[in-house]
């Protein structure tokens, strides 16, 4: 009596039972293939439902104990100590590597920021937001899906908040159940691609390829996927319309607040011309100005926000001289750097820092660790100095003082500003009080998330931050997120008695902040000073403390705190069976049995790219993503060498069809998740239905990556050469 | 019997959640690290240290926590299916031959690695040396942890091969904990299960 769902595991057990006892020649075992037959005895027990970490922890411990044995002529105790420190020194690699570490600090951000409970917001807006579009809502949760699931990397979390949201509105508007499901699990599934996503970070770390490289070059692949996505939804609105009907007009509705439905009074009027007029006296009596002026700062903040770049990238683009001492210094800073490892480690104490200004320039260690250029000017008491300073080695710049010379200002920023005032003025064109409404909206819950995806993101990627270093701000901003809306939950009164601390402290905290991009922008020629620096974090420190107690924070923390540990802990020991399993296949040699099987099927790198993404497409169906990596990464990896293949490309391949293994059926966790919270008659049979064209798509953009590599690798040569 | 597992169990979690504080005390770290070498331009030597040291602690002695919510991966494609009397036969025979030994020698191992350092009083690599044995103490202390715990395990399995069904757990935070996640959205069952016509009108159409 074996049960159905029991047969398709059994047969691929006995699939893999069969396949290792056939190939291997077991009259002349050597070492090699005793690996071969760990590989496929690892794969067999963990679809034996064990712990995996400890499956491989005590496999790998057996074999490598009978590969120090066959080498060690009869020294059973030499073989075991070789085998214990073996185990000790996998264990110890994974405690300090730098790499994994950014896992729980961006798990840690995903807890905060789905605890802030601005998904419904989120959705709302944007369904909102899309209302024209075909297909409005499946496209709204598709969207919705990709940010947030970006931002918290949890599948599980995010289908069923979406299947409580998502799916019950577009239920009601007439949506097909299957199309419905699987807009739903695919959108969930995204955020397993677009960084910052874990799976990149314990492929980097697998691979060691550089996860800032590995972000870049999933980055447009992740927006091609999503694209591609609502590309799909789009058609399909528009052929099969009673698959997704349009929104009816009461869902579109955009209730106005008094004031605004006053001044519009239904004309539906452009909201920068109604407000002004309005302002000028022409106002119905029971408006106040203060009510107005607000309205008017919310529209027009797209065009200050615009300004202020614009202005900001202006002035650095023709300040002609300190961007020019900056490349010189960092040149002998690096060149340096270069020739010695203890001077690099030891900079930040015997650096220039306590230096006297006007110290010599010229020896090379106090330019070392930190940006030159930066150190330079903060040693400076007058702006002029280091200009001065620096200028004594190269020859001698007269007039670069306070009164400089400006460059010319390049073409492509007057074509960046024109099309940017050009589209501006559509923008307040079109600008209606409705959309002043949705635009509010989505100021509250869009923006502060994208912003802060974006910022994380954009700082690992252009270099200024490393992963961890991201990671943890990005925690904090995760903290200050789930701080904010958290406090919106609450009563009127306690709001506006939280806001009055509240402010003030961000103030002093931002004052340094915006110091900082000031003089990075090169407006300021002065970094923050100590004192003030310091009284900023100490207002962010007393924020922090004040927020836990007024937004009841503490019990969100304490729980992202304990599901963050949990989430490392089980992805780290895995990677603590993984590295002495590894260790024990390379001891035997499996490494270089799989090598000269491969080499001699005689395949092209073509082929044997289509034949890995094969074996990883099929062993997605038993296996999680992780056990795929930290297991058949370390055999994959050193193939690609063989055949030309750039690891960092490969890792995107992977990371895209690790993908579809979310999305195929029978063990598609995504799926369970939804049902769970869908009404109790829509089948799994109808939500693996809908996965399918998603499923699809996935293979679609596989082949389009697969095709075009430029989509992947654009970005990462174009950051990184 | 289930008292004295579920004592264990508190240990292990009291232990873990402990530790998992290093996460908050990791993020605080290096958010002061960035802002006072990036803005302040005074990068601190040791906190390089420091914050691998906070990341190992933590995820190491979480493992024996992990262990006893059930929380570390498994291979679901078979496991799932099985009544509970398999599984339990199954995890009992897998205790024995894998995770005992492989933790039994783990944490050996990690005790004679924590004393060859306590013996030369490792410190760290770095201009700001820190002690290094402490944090190779983790590796034994979280073996020995793990080994209690697995002993826990265990049991619970022999509890299951008798009596046909796991024996409880004590409840602890969910990553996906529905109906925490309803509460949130302000979704209850009802509005579900109202949902349902919907679905049959729809089934009802092709």
């Amino acid at each position: 009596m074996i049960r159905k769902e029991l047969w398709f595991g059994f047969i691929l057990m006995a699939v893999i039972l069969v396949a290792v006892a056939i190939m291997l020649p077991w009259s002349h075992l050597t070492n090699g293939h005793l690996g071969l037959l760990m590989l496929g005895l690892v794969v067999v027990a963990i679809m034996l439902g064990f712990p995996t970490a400890f499956t491989l922890m005590g496999m790998g411990m057996m074999f490598a104990f009978f590969a120090y044995m066959s080498r060690s002529d009869g020294h059973t105790d030499r073989a075991l100590q070789q085998t214990l420190d073996l185990m000790v020194q996998a264990t110890f690699g994974v405690m300090r590597n730098d790499v994994l570490i950014s896992i729980p600090l961006f798990v840690f951000m995903g807890y905060l920021v789905e605890r802030a409970n601005l998904v419904s917001k989120l959705f709302k807006s944007l369904h909102l937001a899309l209302a024209r579009v075909p297909g409005s809502l499946a496209v709204a949760t598709l969207v919705t899906c990709a940010i947030f699931a970006t931002a918290t990397g949890i599948v599980g979390a995010v289908v069923t908040l979406m299947g409580l949201l998502a799916l019950p509105s577009m239920l009601r508007a007439g949506y097909d159940v299957r199309l419905s499901a699987g807009v739903i699990t695919a959108g969930g599934c995204l955020g397993i691609l677009i960084p910052p996503s874990v799976l990149l970070i314990v492929y980097g770390a697998t691979a060691g390829v550089s996860v800032p490289k590995l972000y870049a070059g999933a980055f447009f692949p992740g927006l091609m996927l999503a694209g591609l996505y609502v590309t799909y939804v789009m058609l399909i609105a528009k052929w099969k319309p009673h698959l997704a009907p349009p929104l009816s007009a009461s869902d579109r509705q955009v209730t106005l607040p008094p004031a605004n439905a006053e001044i519009d009074a239904g004309r539906n009027s452009r909201v920068l011309p109604a407000l002004i007029s309005a302002l000028k006296g022409k106002r119905n009596g029971n408006i106040t100005t203060k009510v107005l002026l607000k309205e008017l700062a919310i529209t027009l903040a797209p065009l200050l926000v615009f300004v202020i770049i614009m202005g900001l990238t202006w002035n650095a683009l023709t300040r002609p001289d300190e961007v020019q001492d900056v490349s010189g210094l960092q040149e002998m800073g690096t060149a340096t750097s270069g020739t010695s490892m203890s001077d690099t480690v030891d900079a930040p104490t015997s650096g220039g820092l306590q230096e006297p200004p006007g110290s010599d320039v010229k020896e090379p260690s106090s330019g070392l660790q930190e940006p030159p250029g930066a150190e330079t000017v903060a040693k400076a008491e007058a702006p002029p100095a280091p200009v001065a300073r620096v200028a004594e080695t190269p020859p001698p710049k007269p007039a670069a003082s306070a009164s400089f010379v400006r460059d010319p200002t390049p073409a492509t920023f007057w074509y960046v500003l024109g099309a940017g005032l050009a589209f501006l003025a559509v923008f307040y064109a079109i600008f209606t009080f409705t959309r002043l409404e949705v635009f509010k909206m989505l100021l509250t819950s869009f923006f502060p998330l994208s912003v802060m995806i974006l910022a994380v993101l954009g700082t690992i990627l252009f270099g200024l931050a490393t992963p961890t270093e991201a990671a943890a701000v990005g925690s904090l901003g995760g903290f200050v997120l789930a701080s904010v809306y958290l406090l919106l939950t609450q009563p009127r009164e306690s709001i506006k008695r939280a806001a009055k601390v509240w402010i003030p402290l961000w103030a002093v905290f931002l004052i340094s902040v915006v110091w900082f991009i000031l003089y990075k922008a090169e407006v300021l020629t002065s970094p923050p000073t100590q004192w003030v620096g310091l009284l900023s974090m100490i207002a962010f420190g007393i924020w922090a403390v004040i927020a836990m107690v007024q937004a009841k924070m503490v019990n969100t923390v304490r729980e992202s705190t304990y599901l963050t540990a949990k989430t490392s802990a089980m992805v780290c020991w895995l990677f603590v069976g993984s590295s002495i399993f590894s260790a024990a296949f390379a001891l035997l040699g499996g490494q270089n049995i799989v090598e000269e099987w491969v080499l001699s099927l005689g395949l092209t790198p073509v082929q044997f790219m289509l034949l890995a993404q094969f074996i990883i497409f099929v062993l997605g169906w038993p296996l999680e993503w992780t056990e795929i990596i930290v297991i058949f990464m370390p055999i994959f990896i050193p193939l690609l060498a063989k055949f030309g293949i750039d690891p960092l490309f490969f890792g995107l391949l992977v990371a895209l069809n690790l993908q579809t293994a979310f999305l195929s059926p029978p063990v598609a966790m995504a799926a369970f998740y939804l049902k769970g919270v869908s009404p109790p008659h829509v089948t799994l049979n109808q939500i693996f239905a809908g996965m399918m064209p998603f499923m699809g798509i996935q293979v679609i953009a596989i082949i389009l990556l697969y095709v075009f590599p430029q989509i992947g690798m654009w970005l990462p040569t174009l950051l990184y050469k | 019997m289930q008292k004295l597992l579920l004592g264990v169990d508190k240990f292990s979690t009291w232990f873990g959640q402990i530790c998992s504080w290093c996460v908050v005390a990791l993020t605080l770290l290096i958010g002061w690290e960035v802002f006072s070498r990036y803005v302040l331009n005074t990068p601190h030597g040791w906190v390089l240290d420091a914050q691998i040291m906070l990341y190992g602690v933590m995820f190491m002695m979480a493992g024996a926590y992990t262990l006893s919510k059930n929380g570390h991966v498994r291979g679901d494609v078979l496991y799932g299916f099985f009544r509970p009397r398999t599984q339990a036969t199954l995890d009992l025979i897998l205790y024995f031959i894998f995770f005992l030994p492989g933790v039994v020698a783990l944490t050996y191992a990690g005790w004679t690695f924590f004393t060859d350092s306590i013996r030369i009083n490792e410190q760290t690599f770095s201009a700001e040396p820190l002690p290094l044995y402490p944090f190779k103490f983790i590796i034994p202390l979280a073996g020995a942890l793990l080994l209690i715990q697995g002993t826990v395990e265990v049991i619970r399995c022999i509890i299951c091969i008798r009596n046909g069904e796991w024996p409880s757990r004590i409840e602890d935070v969910e990553e996906v904990d529905v109906e925490k996640l309803k509460e949130m959205v302000h979704v209850k069952d009802e509005d579900i299960a109202a949902l349902d016509k919907y679905v049959v009108k729809a089934g009802g159409e092709k």
